[in-house]
């Protein structure tokens, strides 16, 4: 493979790669390269294996099948050592830093053990490393302590350290304002005319778009093609990038009278990643949020529910309730469903019947003693309607499908009977498509009664045949605000990107990305 | 670095105020043959624990020590009998260590490659070491070569030989610790696994080599606990719990990635004192185990109270609830 190139050789070959997570094809048969000075931009929804693809390209996950070539030699044991030493370097969407370490220790080690410098010299050569980045943090902190825009650029810095001439970036500016975005952006398009080629992998398109050479969509872990940057537009890629034949079926959406009253509102909530956040959801309404992965829309549902820690205050049915423990929202009526079934959701070696009724054993004693009949005529009618399909009421709740699960946790607000609001977080994440359904129909049923649901999905389609609205949040805050009658998958994808393709209606926030 | 040296100088502390409460209490405890005859006592928990810091140092635990320990006595009663001499004691010396070296390979396959959780893993490895023993030694048989341990505890004035070799070991293997590249690799292994790897270092190699160190040290101390009863007793280490306590004692985080060597070494120290010093007092040693157990708690809470209130802080100042508190 080392025929001269014309001008800039390919300094990275990626060959018909794939990979698989247990039963989830996360890449088939992927390549792509990049040239020397080159930026080439990965771009792809949630879950489409842009991470896997750099993992395996950094040698920290090994392919199922297909090679890698940095600087034209072949990758021959995958690890992360190997991968560096033929030239490339990395910065992670979440981090390679040991957080219990100062930073001049994490600088150190991100060093090939070859070139590091003694260690005494450890400090001084730290500071001079941190200057030359233009970096304002301090050498002796720990990196635990520093802020996440912090942690974003020390990563940076640490994948340049080895003078790479492969720099991949994995969403590296997720936790940047936007005037550091720009200086980042010089940064890169510096090290890009120094001939280093870089895999820029974005969601945010207007931003990517802006300073790369070329562009390779990835859906569901295949490859949709490269094109020149110049030669295509975001309306282009954002079609490339949903595309999906498969339809599910939504049930009717009830029509939702004008002006029901407000059941929940937030105000001024903030916590670590999300805020200020401002919100109503009225009665019988859906509300979606959308927004791509880590821009503060689980740590936001999640201190709506009590789990999460955050300032400021929502208020149910008027009533301001404690955010400080989940027992506040529960008392108050707002139920979380969390995403996590087997770890938080249900008890997964408990039966169905445990599962479903373990909010309301109180109501189903008599003297103190839970009387298992009293409990399965509780349910029986709500398996039914909900159609959990499994053997028997008995059966651990892990034997069941993940739809199923995730049915047997939806009883629960049913069989409240007192819940106000919904957080559903990612409900219908590795459910079948016939589950999926009748999950919806569930969320539907309850809305129809007047309680509130809001949907926390990372899938456009499901949030525009869901929702009766939706939020789009970046990087923490609510950026967008999509109304029924503009909801559609493409709308939301557009919004995620920061497209102004479409319809936009102005931001109720001024993120520079917007404007 | 700063918060590392409040387990050492507890520990100086408390060796120091109990040492000189019994002094003052009994004048026997500062007589040369009882200081000598505790750090000897010593000796067995000081190696071990010392190991258990090191397995602790990558974040796993090694319960299997004390089966191990045992294990080094009853092969002691075999390869290092009052009729060897010369290099056949030499080859028995080193059955010992081999001893340690196996159970150390074992342990790291039941970790790394058949992924067990290190502290169910060497549960195991706990039990079929003190089946192995009792089946070499159904009851306390075989004599020990007294040449050997008496070599062992030979002493200049009333120190111990064996002691000043483990001060210097625990004083530079805590300098290799935190003033050198691997030790800064071994401690980023211990904090962070993912991270660590992501960066090119070699977890499963760490691992090893801690695991193989832990019960490298454990075999060691098996020598001085062969020295002490001098018979192959099949049921006499029990120290697994304790070098634990003396590792977190001396400033080991059971999360990995923090430990110091000399603090261990001062904790083990110290728990030995405590035993040493009960029948001055004419106390039953249940009070012992008690004040261990106290102590234990005492620390942990002590030494966590800086990283609390700084994360503590740390989160009060992101969320902003200074300026404005709700």
């Amino acid at each position: 493979m080392s025929i001269p190139g014309p001008v800039s050789p390919d300094v990275l070959s990626i060959r018909g790669v794939s990979k698989a997570f247990g039963a989830v094809q996360a890449l088939s048969d992927v390549s792509i390269d990049c040239r020397a000075g080159e930026i080439h931009a990965l771009v792809g929804e949630n879950g489409s294996g842009k991470s896997t693809l750099l993992g395996i390209a950094s040698g920290f996950l090994a392919p199922d099948e297909g090679t890698v070539e940095i600087g034209g030699s072949r990758l021959q044991h995958h690890s992360p050592a190997a991968a560096r030493r033929l030239g490339l370097g990395i910065a992670y969407q979440d981090y390679s830093h040991v957080l219990g370490l100062s930073v001049a220790e994490n600088l150190y080690l991100a060093m090939a053990a070859d070139d590091r410098p003694p260690y005494g010299r450890m400090q001084s050569w730290a500071e001079e490393t941190l200057a030359t980045f233009k970096l304002d943090i301090s050498a002796t902190t720990f990196t635990g302590s520093l802020s996440l825009a912090e942690r974003q650029l020390l990563e940076v810095a640490k994948a340049l350290l080895t003078r790479p001439s492969v720099l991949l970036l994995d969403e590296p500016t997720t936790a940047l304002g936007p005037e550091e975005v720009e200086q980042f952006h010089t940064l890169v398009l510096e090290q890009a005319r120094e001939g280093v080629g870089i895999v820029y992998v974005s969601h945010r398109l207007p931003e990517v778009l802006a300073i790369t050479d070329r562009v390779t969509v990835l859906r569901d872990g295949v490859a949709q093609g490269t094109f020149d940057a110049a030669s295509v537009s975001e309306e282009g890629l954002v079609a490339l990038m949903i595309g999906r034949p498969l339809q599910v079926a939504f049930p009717e959406r009830s029509a939702l009278p004008e002006e029901t009253e407000v059941v929940l509102a937030v105000s001024g909530l903030r916590g670590e990643r999300f805020g200020p956040i401002d919100l109503v959801v009225r009665k019988g309404e859906i509300l979606g949020i959308a927004g791509a992965e880590g821009n503060g829309q689980v740590q936001f549902l999640r201190a709506l529910a009590g789990v999460e820690r955050a300032s400021g205050s929502a208020s149910c049915d008027g009533v301001t309730y404690d955010m400080h423990s989940p027992v506040g929202p529960l008392r108050a009526g707002v139920v979380l469903l969390s995403g996590d079934r087997r770890g938080e959701a249900l008890f997964p070696v408990l039966s169905v019947r445990a599962n479903a009724t373990v909010q309301v054993l109180g109501r189903l004693a008599r003297w103190g003693v839970v009387g298992r009949a009293r409990e399965r005529g509780a349910i029986n009618d709500l398996v039914q309607r909900l159609r959990v399909r499994m053997g028997s009421m008995e059966q651990p709740v892990q034997s069941l499908s993940g739809g199923n699960q995730q049915k047997v946790s939806l009883i629960r607000p049913f069989l409240r009977g007192d819940v106000q609001v919904i957080l559903a977080e990612e409900p219908t994440q590795g459910v079948d498509v016939g589950s999926r359904f009748d999950i919806y129909e569930a969320l539907r049923a309850k809305a129809a009664e007047g309680v509130a649901a809001i949907v926390k999905s990372s899938d456009p389609l499901e949030l525009a045949g869901l929702c009766n609205r939706v939020v789009v949040m970046s990087r923490g805050r609510i950026v967008q605000e999509i109304p029924r009658h503009e909801l559609g998958e493409r709308r939301i994808v557009e919004a995620i990107v920061g497209s102004r393709v479409g319809v936009t209606t102005p931001a109720t926030d001024g993120e520079g990305l917007l404007q | 670095m700063r918060r590392g040296w409040l387990p050492l100088a507890l520990m100086t502390t408390l060796i120091v105020a109990l040492g000189a409460y019994s002094e003052v209490h009994s004048s026997t405890f500062l007589g040369k043959s009882n200081l000598t005859n505790l750090l000897l006592a010593a000796m067995p928990l000081v190696l071990v624990s010392m190991g258990q810091a090191t397995a602790l140092l990558v974040g796993g635990f090694d319960i299997s020590v004390a089966a191990l320990m045992t294990l080094c006595v009853v092969t002691a009663s075999f390869t290092m009998t009052p009729s060897t001499s010369g290099p056949a004691l030499f080859l028995g010396a080193l059955a010992l260590v081999g001893v340690g070296l196996a159970t150390g390979i074992f342990n790291t396959i039941l970790i790394r490659v058949l992924r067990l959780p290190s502290i169910v893993a060497t549960l195991g490895t706990l039990s079929v070491l003190e089946g192995l023993s009792l089946l070499l030694r159904g009851f306390p048989q075989g004599a020990i070569n007294t040449d050997a341990t008496s070599t062992l505890t030979t002493t200049v004035g009333f120190l111990p030989l064996a002691f000043i070799g483990v001060v210097v070991l625990a004083v530079l293997a805590d300098y290799w610790l935190y003033r050198s590249r691997s030790g800064l690799a071994l401690r980023a292994v211990g904090l962070d696994p993912t991270s660590s790897r992501r960066l090119g270092m070699s977890t499963g190699r760490t691992v090893l080599l801690a695991f193989v160190v832990c019960s490298v040290m454990a075999s060691f101390a098996g020598f001085f606990l062969a020295a002490e009863v001098q018979v192959g007793s099949p049921i006499i280490g029990n120290q697994a719990l304790e070098s634990i306590a003396a590792a977190v004692l001396g400033g080991a985080s059971l999360a990995g990635g923090k430990g110091s060597f000399v603090g261990t070494m001062l904790a083990a120290l110290f728990l030995t004192e405590i035993n040493n010093v009960l029948p001055l007092f004419q106390q039953p040693a249940e009070y012992a185990d008690m004040t261990i157990g106290a102590l234990i708690l005492l620390a942990l809470v002590l030494y966590q109270a800086p990283e609390m209130i700084e994360r503590g802080r740390a989160a009060r100042r992101r969320l902003g609830l200074e300026a404005s508190a709700s």
